[in-house]
């Protein structure tokens, strides 16, 4: 053996072989493969051990969650009708391309990108951005929107490509469209996607980023009616993504469904006849049930159009709006404040009667102005003036013919030159300007109301530094000044006094129903208050305004065959011109029958003159309401709405408004009001 | 004398088993992950495990066949069936199919062949017959290099395909022959040596190629989860969720609702973790340690140089393709694309390592019965 060994090491250092026997060597070589091979397996058996036996587990619920996804289930929207059941909303489904930012190879972000700007015209370096953000969030599994509403023929195309574009999905989402066009945009307002302080406010109640959400109107404030509850599907997919089969499921709830107090056929007829008197200037007209509250018509010019906001936005024509001086976008009749002019005297008289200022027979005379010495310099006068003279004037021919002097005394009184009138003042007049609620918010149903401005000598003392004159008085009680108002806030003031002084909250919602049909929200008039004035002298001045029509200044909204009562004014704005004149807006706010009133309107031209241009727009409103034929007893298109007819007697009003159903001049249930 | 020239006619039934029993394996294996593909377990012609039957039945005709011929009548046809195969490879570089970014098929009567299948087994006969011929100077570095030159021509040429397993499969067969041949160990060492030196400088100058990816995503696949990254991450998930007994045959649910790729060919071994589990695995792996242990048996009954050769070069490249499959499935060895040996899809493949085991049955059959010794 020892030899044997001597021979090997000499082997490698001659480098010839030497003796040996072949069949021991080959033996050895033989033996020496087969550990090879033991220990190739012996490594391989180790790793599997690894990954099977010790991390089996963790890799089992890696495969689980591969195949099984939580999806959640978008609620169908709740639909929108019209008070007749007209439907004026309809959800239909749109394309967005949207990208899952943890499906993007990292290193094909960009190429990806320009994938999309090439299909979509997205801009490249904004969507990559958008990925490497979303990578970076918590949240990378959450689909971000690249491009919303894709034509079909885009979505078809985009679809065709996701191979090459990993990470990248065609969503098909329900979107909005509003059916009755921009007469109801105002009303409707519109849905968009929900931006990120909306999600960071809402997603404890189960929104989700792609999520849509009501951003004005209805659509805003009906909000968590009309979505309804999202639900969940736990559903099984294969690796490129296709659904292989629902393991369970929560189904959404449909969003509940609205009835507007809107008319959408009066809502057509007002907004033609406003654009006819418009002239292309902002107007806004306001019908309103003045037993309920309900609005029947709610016109603001110019119109805009909500579809534009619905899926993808139409940029050219947002530009559009927003751009064009006369504010599309803003309802006018809600959301603008304007002096109201002389409509404000059913305010400043009802408050004179109530306090005993007035009677119906206290006389003043107008020889078309008063003058009123400085109050320490008496050489100088300050004249306020009539807008004509009018001679000795009752209550009723002072509310008549809209004497603006009658008004000076009521409001301010007069103690000068030998007279001796006490007026409301100004604390007195502004604390029933707010009680009929004037300067602050209705609460009404939409978004975006204004609240107007009543003054008072600390108001002006604290915004301007200057003392209240009995100018300002004057002013206010003719609805000049500093006194703003809207013309929503008005018509609820008419129609208080209409209805004998509830004051009634306005709403263009009557009813809430789920996707059943059952009443969730029913038809209830709001009262905000019992206005402080008795139902007498409500009465006279009902009479007043009548007589207003009949014979007075707003003679030109008269009709031969309907009584109306109402109130014009021509308010004053801008800068003076050279002769003195101001620009004027036109207001008539008014109701009818004047006997047994049921709607209220008030109507509002940017520039007019309210007994030329607003009365008789009025009553042309006035009269199709009465007088329009009786179209819409057609059937009714809605399932919903037909089922629970029998339940809400407020309801079955197919073929007529149901103000008509109504007849007690107050229908207010007594147990809402307030004393 | 008569008794001298007689062969044995010996044949390794236990062999013969053993490659059917890893065949049935993989067509159980192939059935299970082509159910999504073809939906019902449909008898027809184009199911991918008719086929794998019929080029089983093939390749066993092929054994047969093989096993009553005289294996030294290879000998003399060494050269020209090697010409033959370079000759198949250099036209399926020119002609070739492409597949998942390479040539590496040319279509015969409307089957895809692999020429670098049937080039392996050409270049272990080849070798088998330079080393015995020169089994006298097998120590001297001119053999050395010229066997080794005889290996890396092939491997060159699956190399430009390009795929880089296969041309690893040609250089490993001759590394096991020239061992067994009687190479100097100082000459393999050196070789070695330099290789391992020369191998982070040739990933560098790959560092734009396919294979450079394919490393840096193996290291870290969520660099691309979807595409390369993919089917690492997807068969780690498919074998680590089999455990100890597995999702079940047809039940596993990476395979079934196709988060494995390639998973006849390639990622075979995935479905077979993830539905038989770790026992599943380990049964397999000890059929291939039995047919290894029988390849290396004929090597040791085999009666002259050449006949030895051939059965540690079959044996050789059966072991290395395995270890090196089974090795990227469960994530031990970057993505090379290499087949299972009787276990993958695929005809080309089938039908040489059964034909190979014919040579090596051959070899077993036509020892002079005097010669017998071990």
């Amino acid at each position: 053996m020892g030899l044997m060994t001597n021979n090997r090491r000499r082997r490698w250092r001659t480098g010839r072989a030497e003796p040996q026997d072949p069949a021991v060597e080959l033996k050895g070589k033989l033996n020496f493969l087969k550990i090879i091979v033991v220990l190739a397996f012996a490594v391989l058996t180790v790793q599997l051990a690894r990954l099977q036996l010790l991390r089996g587990h963790e890799f089992h619920q890696r495969a689980q969650f591969n195949q099984l996804r939580i999806e959640p289930v978008i609620p169908s929207r709740g639909l929108i009708y019209d008070r007749n059941g007209v439907p004026l909303v309809e959800n239909v489904p749109s394309f967005s391309a949207a990208v899952v930012a943890a499906d993007v190879p990292k290193l094909r972000t960009i190429e990806i990108a320009a994938g999309l700007d090439k299909i979509l015209g997205a801009p490249p370096l904004e969507t990559t951005l958008k990925i490497e953000q979303a990578r970076r969030s918590n949240d990378p599994f959450t689909p971000i929107i690249i491009s919303d509403g894709l034509d079909e023929a885009t979505a078809f195309h985009l679809r065709e490509q996701l191979a090459k574009l990993p990470g990248v999905q065609v969503v098909v989402e329900p979107v909005r469209r509003y059916t009755a066009g921009s007469v109801v945009s105002d009303a409707l307002g519109y849905i968009g996607r929900i931006d990120a302080q909306e999600y960071a406010a809402r997603k404890d109640v189960g929104y989700v980023p792609s999520d849509h959400i009501g951003k004005a109107g209805v659509e805003a404030t009906y909000e968590s009616y009309l979505r309804g509850t999202p639900g969940r599907r736990e559903i099984e997919k294969d690796a490129s993504g296709r659904e292989i089969r629902t393991l369970n499921q929560d189904s959404a709830k449909p969003g509940d469904d609205l009835v507007l107090s809107l008319d959408l056929d009066l809502q057509k007829k007002a907004t033609e006849l406003v654009q006819q008197a418009a002239h292309g200037g902002q107007a806004a007209a306001v019908v309103m049930d003045v037993h309920t509250g309900e609005v029947l018509a709610l016109v603001s010019l110019p119109m805009y159009d909500d579809n534009i906001f619905s899926g993808k936005i139409d940029d050219a024509k947002l530009q559009q709006y927003l751009s064009d001086p006369n504010k599309p976008l803003v309802n006018h009749a809600l959301s603008e404040q304007y002096a109201p002019g002389s409509i404000f005297k059913q305010i400043t008289g009802t408050a004179a009667l109530q306090e005993g200022v007035a009677t119906p027979s206290t006389t003043i005379t107008s020889n078309g102005y008063i003058t009123v010495p400085n109050q320490y310099d008496p050489s100088v006068l300050y004249t306020f003036k009539d807008w004509r003279v009018l001679g000795t004037l009752n209550f009723y021919g002072g509310v008549a013919m809209s004497s603006d002097v009658y008004f000076y005394y009521l409001s301010g009184g007069y103690h000068w030159y030998g007279q001796n009138f006490d007026g409301l003042g100004a604390d007195r007049l502004a604390l029933y300007a707010r009680a009929y609620g004037l300067g602050s918010q209705m609460g009404i149903d939409i978004t975006g109301e204004a609240s107007g401005l009543i003054p008072d000598p600390t108001w002006k003392e604290k915004t301007f530094g200057e003392p209240w004159t009995i100018g300002d008085t004057y002013n206010m009680g003719i609805g000049q000044g500093y006194v703003a108002v809207t013309p929503v806030q008005m018509v609820r003031v008419t129609a208080a006094v209409a209805n004998g002084g509830t004051l009634l909250t306005p709403r263009v919602v009557r009813e809430v129903r789920d996707s059943q049909g059952h009443v969730i929200m029913p038809d209830k008039p709001k009262v905000a208050r019992r206005l402080p004035i008795s139902s007498d002298n409500f009465a006279i001045m009902r009479d007043a305004m009548a007589q207003a029509v009949s014979w007075g200044s707003a003679h030109q909204a008269s009709l031969p065959d309907l009584r109306i009562a109402g109130k014009t004014g021509t308010a004053e704005f801008g800068p003076r011109h050279a002769d003195g004149t101001y620009d004027t807006h036109a207001w008539f706010s008014g109701f009818a029958p004047a006997d047994t009133p049921r709607v209220a309107v008030t109507v509002f031209l940017e520039r007019g003159v309210g007994a030329i241009d607003a009365a008789p727009l009025a009553a042309k409103i006035l009269d199709y309401y009465f007088h329009r034929p009786q179209q819409i007893a057609a059937p009714r298109p809605q399932q919903p709405l037909g089922q629970v007819v029998p339940q809400a007697p407020g309801a079955a009003s197919a073929g007529a408004p149901a103000a008509m159903t109504q007849d007690s001049p107050v229908a207010v249930d007594p147990r809402e009001e307030r004393p | 004398m008569n008794l001298r020239n007689t062969p044995t006619r010996e044949f390794d039934y236990f062999l013969l088993l053993v490659a059917v029993a890893l065949t049935t394996y993989g067509a159980l294996l192939i059935y299970s992950g082509s159910l999504t593909s073809y939906g019902s377990p449909s008898a027809a012609l184009s199911h991918p495990v008719s086929r794998q039957v019929a080029f089983a039945a093939i390749g066993l005709l092929a054994m047969f066949v093989l096993s009553r011929f005289d294996y030294r009548a290879f000998g003399p046809l060494s050269i020209a069936l090697y010409a033959l195969s370079i000759a198949g490879l250099l036209f399926v570089l020119f002609v070739g199919s492409t597949a998942y970014g390479s040539r590496r098929w040319i279509v015969v009567a409307g089957t895809q062949v692999q020429p670098s299948e049937i080039a392996k087994v050409c270049t272990v006969i080849l070798l088998a017959k330079y080393f015995s011929d020169h089994e006298e100077q097998v120590r001297s570095l001119r053999v050395f290099v010229t066997s080794m030159v005889i290996a890396a021509l092939p491997a060159v040429l699956v190399l430009l395909e390009p795929d880089l397993g296969s041309a690893l499969v040609f250089l490993i067969i001759w590394l096991g022959m020239a061992i067994v041949a009687g190479a100097r160990p100082l000459h393999v060492g050196l070789l070695v040596c330099a290789i391992a030196a020369l191998t982070p400088i040739a990933l560098l100058a790959a560092a734009h190629g396919y294979q450079k990816e394919r490393i840096d995503v193996w290291l870290d696949p969520s660099r691309d989860p979807l595409g390369t990254g993919f089917n690492i991450l997807q068969a780690e998930i498919s074998i680590g969720s089999g455990g100890l007994f597995g999702q079940g045959f047809t039940h596993g649910t990476q395979t079934q609702l196709d988060y494995l790729r390639t998973q006849t060919t390639d990622y075979v071994f995935s479905v077979g973790a993830e539905e038989l589990g770790f026992i599943g695995g380990v049964v397999l792996f000890a059929l291939f340690v039995i047919l290894l242990f029988r390849c290396l048996r004929v090597a040791g009954h085999a009666e002259d140089a050449f006949g030895r050769l051939i059965a540690v070069g079959v044996m050789t490249f059966i072991l290395f393709q395995v270890f090196v499959n089974i090795g990227v499935n469960i994530r031990l060895i970057p993505v090379t694309g290499v087949p299972l040996p009787f276990v993958s899809q695929g005809g080309s493949s089938l039908i040489t390592l059964l034909a190979s085991l014919g040579i090596l049955q051959s070899i077993l059959g036509h020892r002079r019965k005097r010669a017998r010794r071990i």
